[in-house]
């Protein structure tokens, strides 16, 4: 083990503002405008990935004591971390001028989001990326699978963060983007695959690489990591959010039904209430399945670096 | 003439598992304790004949032509000298430990300061005309050290006498320059013991 919890959380924030930079541009083609919606996002990208950027200046202990070494960091432009450190800045440096734009002027240039978008996606990427490029000392770290899989949780994590804080500050705006509800669904059942995917491949690592990948796996799927990999990752970050979302589809056409009922028979004084009182655990349930896609977010990264054993040491 | 390439060949069969090169490494290169810059996986293998043998196997920075270290580095810390060897120009190192992950051989850790460190085959003494520290010191000169472009040279000839020798993950395709005799045999044969480094157990035997 190389690296630790601390690349982990860079690697979940960066990916995390990431997605949820994307969503705040995507909410320029909302249904019903969703202002605050955007605002939230927008706040939370270029924090989220300045804060991760953080974290690896801090990890980069030689570079913190001596700070001046972090302007050779484009040196080698043969070194993905080269590329990775001119992706985050220019990210960083559009993200935080969208905002500024947001801010003083309410509303941003099209064109600029679509760039951001752009360095945002290269962003989720990269962090898969990164890893990769060390596979052939670690085999978990699949160059083909990592950077998918990283991008599909970002994009998760984004929509969970974004849609956690406008539950909480702007109620009104939660469905104003009508793809989210399918995302909620289709996301977690894609991450799920691409782990099982990294999974096979990873145990089924040939030559040198045998070893190490099938112990891996194990530690993961049966080892010293099994309970956070089954509970923390797959239950809590993915099981649970996608059941939240699928009751809640389900419920939203029992709602409606219920509407129009409620609307024949305009007496029913307490059903409204109660309706009300359904909304209300409605958002409990939301904000825990939020809550849970994020948890999983992390739990994947911290996972994925944590279990990863060198093909020496197998 | 050539450009050269320095590297080191270890005879497996005369290696006794003093531990000599070890310490001659620490005291040479100030090698912080508990981290080593080459070390001695000794363990015991049962041969094709059924007996059990001991098993020497120094480990070390097998100076790869194709170094991934060199390749993830993003501050050119890591470099490939002209002597062929890998070395670290700690000046530029920020201890982001990218090389140290990159490393199928693991053979990089960090310094208390921040920068990290290895075998350099003792490159101050080599460019001086001096051999590495461990390769002066062996009892039983099991380590050679040359120029693997001059065919003229010590390394060069035992490793054409050993049919060109083995080296440590041959199918990653780094081409390390840290050639062995002995080693596939050693690894054919069932491992019967936990695996000892300087003395502690590396990895546990499980039966």
């Amino acid at each position: 083990m190389v690296w630790d919890a601390f690349i982990a959380v860079y690697l979940f924030l960066a990916g995390l503002g990431a997605g949820v930079f994307v969503l705040g541009a995507l909410t320029n083609w909302a249904k019903t405008p969703a202002p605050r919606m955007k605002r939230i996002a927008f706040v939370i990208a270029p924090v989220a990935v300045a804060v991760g950027t953080l974290v690896l200046v801090v990890d980069a202990k030689a570079g913190f004591a001596n700070p001046l070494r972090f302007f050779l960091l484009v040196s080698n432009l043969n070194s993905v971390m080269a590329w990775g450190v001119i992706i985050l800045s220019v990210f960083l440096a559009v993200s935080v001028v969208d905002l500024a734009l947001l801010l003083v002027r309410k509303k941003t240039p099209k064109a600029l989001d679509v760039v951001g978008m752009v360095l945002a996606v290269c962003v989720a990427a990269y962090t898969g990326v990164l890893l990769g490029d060390a596979g052939l000392a670690f085999p978990l770290w699949n160059m083909a699978i990592l950077p998918l899989l990283f991008v599909v949780s970002a994009a998760s994590t984004g929509i969970a963060a974004v849609l956690l804080v406008t539950y909480l500050a702007a109620p009104g705006e939660v469905e104003a983007l009508p793809f989210l509800p399918k995302a909620g669904l289709v996301l977690p059942v894609l991450e799920l695959v691409l782990v099982a995917v990294l999974l096979a491949v990873t145990a089924g690592a040939p030559g040198s690489a045998a070893a190490a990948g099938a112990t891996s796996v194990a530690n993961l799927v049966s080892g010293a990591y099994a309970v956070p990999f089954w509970l923390g990752f797959v239950v809590v970050g993915l099981v649970l959010p996608f059941a939240l979302e699928l009751a809640r589809h389900r419920g939203a056409g029992a709602s409606k039904a219920a509407a129009v009922v409620g609307a024949a028979a305009p007496a029913a004084g307490p059903d409204g209430s109660a309706a009300a009182a359904a909304a209300g655990s409605g958002k409990a349930l939301a904000l825990v399945g939020e809550a849970g896609v994020l948890v999983g977010g992390f739990m994947l990264r911290y996972l994925v670096i944590m279990a990863a054993l060198a093909v020496v040491f197998a | 003439m050539n450009e050269k390439k320095l590297g080191m060949l270890i005879d497996l069969s005369l290696c006794i598992g003093c531990n000599a090169c070890t310490v001659a490494c620490k005291r040479e290169n100030d090698v912080p304790l508990g981290a080593f810059n080459t070390w001695i996986e000794s363990f015991d293998v049962e041969r094709p004949d059924g007996r059990i043998a001991r098993a020497n196997v120094p480990k070390q920075c097998n100076h790869c032509a194709d170094a991934p270290c060199v390749k993830v580095c993003p501050t050119g810390a890591s470099y490939r000298a002209e002597d062929g060897t890998v070395q670290i120009d700690q000046d530029r190192c920020i201890g982001c430990k990218y090389c140290m992950a990159a490393c199928p051989y693991q053979v990089r850790y960090q310094l208390e300061s921040g920068e990290v460190q290895k075998c350099t085959f003792c490159h101050h003494r080599t460019s001086a005309g001096l051999l590495p520290a461990c390769v002066g010191t062996c009892v039983g000169y099991a380590r050679t050290f040359g120029d693997l472009n001059d065919p003229e040279s010590d390394i060069s000839k035992r490793l054409a006498e050993a049919n060109g020798g083995d080296v440590l993950y041959e199918d990653l395709g780094l081409n390390p320059s840290l050639y062995y005799i002995g080693l596939k045999e050693t690894e054919a044969m069932p491992v019967a013991s936990a695996i000892h480094r300087g003395g502690n157990v590396m990895k546990p035997y499980e039966g």
